[in-house]
């Protein structure tokens, strides 16, 4: 022990060859005295000197574990998988041992503190990889922009701050805002606040670069931006969302008074993350207003409800190609006659090609029809103006139609008919026959000159005309799923119709041809009764008035 | 019933005054815009042109779209001045036509003394060879053009 001692100093003697290595070595004898150490492990831990007591002068890490590699039994000790570390002097070590033939045992230590910093900053850059990945698949999920920004203010809240009000730009003078507190639920709320009262909100709003958090003062915030028992804030961070195109609103991140303030690489982290839910919530914006924007157009492109009208029934049936949409390339409309007991006039038709572009062809021949209505007597005029209005020079979009003015004669209904290019009106008589009606012409719309024949049928009580378009006949299917439903079909169909009300027969002919269609794709398919009610004439009372009537 | 509809397919013969483009297949919505494109081609291709024969006979169905893109070929053809002629129609084809009140219109082209000529040309298959046995220099289109 003494001689060992007596050995101790710095240099390449025999037994302690690493006086200059360049990592610091410490040399400590069963009972804990550190015998020698290296110029290197001078510099690193100058209170090290040789007789001195491990434990004094090394750090607890260190110190133990050359207690508990004592204790074991220096046979034993091994090199452990994971090499033992720890801090000394603010770096840190790893510590390596070898155990020497005179029973001293040599610790070597490595400097990885670079290394820990580089495992650390790789943990946490995976981390945040991790996090937007995970933000970005919950943001996109969902196209409800009310969810999206619930989400976008939890998911901040859990990870950035300690509270987090997502802010979506002014409706009116309404802020809509969603704050939620770390570990909380998101509370929706509506602020009638100007923004441009909080320094930065108002520029985070129209999409202008952050203002850095250290420039914002964390006193001036307003109490509606402070969450309920959150106490005084002690940072802020604003950081527009940007959308597509315009801004989709503002995060602001709050931090607890005490807590740490936020760095350079969290604001700039805030900003991805904002990047990825701005985008979420405007995908969500967009969607909202086409939506809104579809809805708009399908009330006024939707097929009326049919009723009576001035003593004649009338009903109607559409089922567009694609049950989705709703709206297609069929319509039909029904307008009362001026007065009482004038001529109601039913329009059904069919437009060329599929979808909104359709659609939007019907909705102009429904207006043009509608506007053209003074002149309902003279169908042939009205087609013509309709195909003048029609015409463009840039495609030969048609439409097949039929006009149909019915008013109630008696107990009887008198229906003057006009097709236009359209398959012929099928009239249901009481014994059962069914009869196409004799009306021809041209379609509209495609053709500088048209021609139009009409022709005028009387139907008598429980008769009906059944108006359809070509959906019905054309539906393919049956039990070998490629035959046309067709006309002769359809008459049959029709011939055991006779004395049905108007509805019964609208509803038995979808019915059939969805039987008949399965669930094979389809055409748009329309179909509208003009029935005679089997009632009674009430005679006017006084002899003068127009006569009642019941259904 | 099982067996599937020929797919579409379009093959042009050109002689001298006429061309003739033969329709195989479904005209309809996906299919139809072919051929406009192909009939847009020969009628500005062929400032001289004076007949365009549409082969019918191969045409399976034809839907709205399909007639809408006959009607276009026809309005282009008139303002080229060129005589637009739908040969061999089926009798489908025919129904659709009259049930619309354009079978005049397609019909019903104003006829000049030479139309017969090129119209008979057109369609004897030994003059139409021949025909387009000498054009084929100038740039044959179909790959049986000879049917």
């Amino acid at each position: 022990m003494v001689s060992t001692r007596a050995q101790a100093g710095v240099g390449a003697e025999p037994d302690f060859p690493w006086g200059r290595a360049p990592y610091p070595v410490l040399v400590a004898d069963a009972a804990g005295v550190l015998t020698q150490r290296n110029e290197a492990a001078q510099v690193l831990l100058p209170a090290a000197c040789p007789g001195a007591e491990l434990a004094d002068v090394v750090p607890g890490w260190l110190a133990s574990a050359h207690r508990s590699m004592c204790l074991a039994g220096l046979e034993g000790g091994r090199e452990p998988e994971v090499p033992l570390s720890g801090g000394i002097e603010g770096r840190r070590f790893e510590a390596h041992f070898s155990l020497r033939g005179d029973g001293t045992v040599a610790w070597w230590l490595v400097d990885d503190t670079d290394h820990q910093l580089a495992r650390e900053a790789l943990r946490m850059e995976r981390e945040q990889t991790a996090f937007l990945a995970a933000a970005s698949s919950t943001l996109l999920s969902s196209l409800n922009l009310g969810r999206c920004m619930d989400v976008t203010a939890q998911m901040a809240a859990d990870h950035l701050a300690d509270a987090v009000l997502a802010i979506a730009p002014a409706r009116g003078r309404r802020l809509p805002v969603v704050s939620c507190l770390r570990g909380g639920t998101p509370t929706t709320s509506q602020e009638v606040v100007d923004p441009d009262e909080v320094p930065g909100l108002g520029e985070a709003l129209r999409g202008f670069p952050p203002v850095p958090s250290r420039w914002i003062d964390a006193s001036a915030a307003p109490r509606w931006m402070i969450p309920e028992d959150f106490g005084p804030i002690g940072a802020i961070v604003i950081t527009p969302l940007p959308g597509h195109g315009v801004p989709a609103g503002a995060l602001v991140l709050l931090r607890k008074e005490g807590s740490a303030a936020f760095t350079e690489e969290e604001e700039v982290f805030a900003r991805l993350f904002a990047a990825r839910a701005g985008a979420a919530m405007s995908a969500a914006r967009l969607y909202a207003e086409q939506t809104a924007i579809t809805e708009v157009l399908m009330r006024d492109l939707l097929p009326p409800v049919l009723h009576q009208i001035s003593g004649v029934d009338f009903a109607g049936s559409y089922r567009p190609s694609a049950d989705h949409e709703r709206i297609g390339g069929d319509f039909y409309d029904v307008h009362p006659g001026v007065a009482e007991g004038e001529p109601s006039l039913v329009a059904l038709g069919d437009v060329c090609g599929k979808g909104l572009e359709a659609a939007v062809l019907t909705g102009k021949i429904r207006n043009t029809l509608h506007a053209l209505l003074p002149l309902a007597d003279d169908h042939q005029r009205m087609l013509t103006l309709l195909n003048t209005a029609l015409l463009s020079s840039h495609h030969t979009r048609f439409a097949t139609l039929v006009l149909a003015s019915a008013a109630r004669k008696g107990n009887e209904v008198r229906v003057r008919l006009t097709s236009a290019g359209h398959p012929h009106p099928l009239i249901i008589r009481a014994n059962g026959t069914v009869e196409e009606a004799d009306t021809r012409g041209t379609l509209v719309g495609a053709l500088p000159d048209i021609s139009a024949r009409t022709t005028t049928v009387t139907l008598a009580p429980g008769e009906s005309c059944i108006l359809y378009t070509d959906g019905i006949t054309d539906a393919r299917g049956g039990p070998l799923g490629d035959v046309l439903f067709g006309e002769e079909r359809l008459k049959r169909a029709l011939a055991e119709c006779a004395g049905m009300p108007a509805e019964g027969i609208v509803e038995h002919v979808q019915m059939l041809a969805s039987q008949w269609l399965g669930n094979r794709d389809h055409d748009d398919m329309a179909v509208v009764a003009i029935s005679a009610p089997r009632s009674h004439h009430l005679s006017a009372v006084d002899g003068h008035t127009r006569g009642r009537y019941t259904a | 019933m099982t067996i599937l509809p020929p797919a579409f397919h379009l093959t042009t013969v050109e002689t001298r005054h006429a061309v003739r483009i033969e329709i195989t297949g479904d005209l309809d919505y996906d299919t139809a815009d072919l051929l406009l494109e192909e009939a847009t081609a020969r009628l500005s291709a062929r400032p001289g042109l004076e007949d365009l024969h549409l082969h019918c006979a191969g045409i399976g169905m034809v839907d709205s779209m399909g007639l809408s893109i006959l009607l276009m070929i026809g309005r282009r053809a008139n303002a080229a001045r060129v005589r637009l002629h739908l040969d061999d129609r089926p009798a489908q084809l025919d129904r659709l036509l009259s049930i619309t009140g354009t079978l005049e219109y397609f019909t019903a082209q104003p006829a000049t003394g030479a139309a017969a000529t090129h119209l008979d040309t057109a369609e004897s298959p030994a003059a139409a060879t021949a025909t387009e046995r000498r054009t084929r220099a100038s740039g044959p289109t179909g790959p049986d053009a000879t049917t």
